[in-house]
């Protein structure tokens, strides 16, 4: 279905009475169902939300109860850092490998689990056990990795499956002790309506961005691969983050203004993000990357999409080696 | 021991500076870095991995770097 016919055919909403509300029903029950096989939960544990990074709030704060803790980790979002100051909390350092150690975990507590970072593609290996309360940030792990067994609540975004942005999924257990954070009077998890035609198109986007996956996966671990080894071998005074997830990867060089490379390569058209100090908003340095310990300066983080040629890469890495060498000079 | 002086200066910069200091240095040299980049304290470590040299945090935007490899 293509985005146009979308939007004529899921504006009333589902809720209502009416043959066109009934078809929108219809619709949104169709997405909840595709949503529960991909992401490995049922269709009733499935809540949209208009803004995806609310559903950090959602997940965490309503699994905190006076009697828990929240046991979060220094690579964990910046949203669960925001969230750790309303209650009793405890952060958890990550090695410098990227991995955290839940060991200390009490019963009592609820904890963060980042399945991959989505800033460095750093895959957490370790899994919290025994606790109260687990929230699960898949934003950056989209489908790639399944849920642990013991998951509360769990959040996704859209735009890993290449779906639209604007569209949180979050998952609350049927079997988790949760209680809404948000001023409520019904049992709806979001204020809402969450828009329908953009849960449909992420619908139809993560149908067809999984079963691209199958065919693609290894051609993104070469591409991968292969970039992360040009850098080590051909760009001297380069500092990779400890990686793990194929579609992602973070590499800071050093002496070099992440401004200015990230400006120059957007020039010669290539989008690329940056973790330095100097291209964000309050100008500080990536809080995962000073926890990796990875060089903060000179940062670009590169995502790998299904689209992505080995042609594309080899002139990319061509230009950024170029560049790298200019701005040092 | 000798001062270097990155008050205001900011990523990549103070890093820049050190390199370029202690190129003029022998082994063994020390050197106090004065930054307030918020940069600095993870980027210092990181080049001292990096580049084999030693830098310890002094606190109070002070770091105390020795010239470990050329």
């Amino acid at each position: 279905m293509a985005l146009p016919h979308i939007f004529e055919v899921a504006w009333p909403d589902p809720a209502k009475l009416g043959v066109d509300s009934k078809s929108a029903a219809i619709l949104l029950n169709e997405a909840r169902e595709t949503f529960a096989g991909h992401l490995g939960v049922k269709s009733e544990e499935i809540s949209f939300l208009g803004e995806p990074s609310l559903g950090f709030h959602l997940g965490i704060s309503g699994l905190i109860g006076a009697q828990n803790r929240l046991v979060f980790s220094n690579i964990d979002r910046m949203e669960v850092f925001a969230i750790s100051e309303k209650f009793s909390s405890f952060q958890l350092k990550a090695s410098t490998a990227g991995q955290i150690d839940y060991a200390d975990l009490r019963e009592s507590d609820v904890a963060t689990l980042q399945l991959c970072n989505r800033e460095t593609g750093t895959i957490q290996l370790s899994r919290p056990n025994n606790c109260a309360g687990l929230f699960v940030d898949a934003t950056g792990s989209g489908t790639r990795i399944k849920l642990p067994d013991n998951w509360s609540t769990a959040l996704w975004d859209s735009t890993s499956w290449a779906g639209p942005s604007g569209l949180g999924i979050l998952a609350i257990s049927k079997s988790a002790k949760w209680q809404n954070p948000l001023p409520h009077l019904d049992s709806r998890i979001n204020p809402g309506p969450t828009s329908l035609p953009l849960i449909v198109a992420s619908a139809l986007a993560i149908d067809s961005w999984v079963a691209d996956e199958k065919n693609l996966a290894a051609k993104i671990a070469a591409i991968n691969s292969e970039i992360r080894s040009y850098l080590s071998l051909k760009i001297p005074d380069c500092d990779l983050a400890p990686g793990g997830a194929d579609h992602l990867l973070s590499a800071s060089f050093l002496y070099v203004n992440a401004e200015q490379l990230v400006t120059v390569l957007a020039d010669k058209g290539f989008a690329v993000d940056s973790g330095s100090a100097c291209s964000a908003v309050n100008m500080q340095p990536s809080h995962v990357l000073a926890a990796l310990g990875t060089l903060t300066q000179g940062n670009i983080r590169l995502t790998i999409h299904h689209g992505t040629s080995f042609e594309d890469v080899q002139k990319f890495l061509q230009v950024l080696e170029e560049t790298i060498a200019e701005l040092r000079a | 021991m000798e001062t270097l002086n990155c008050l205001g200066m900011r990523c990549p910069l103070p890093v820049i500076a050190l390199a370029k200091e202690l190129s003029t240095k022998v082994i063994g040299s020390q050197i106090t870095l004065l930054s307030d980049d918020p940069a600095s304290e993870p980027d210092l470590k990181a080049w001292a991995r990096m580049t084999g040299n030693s830098v310890v945090s002094l606190g109070a935007n002070s770091f105390e770097v020795t010239k470990l490899a050329d």
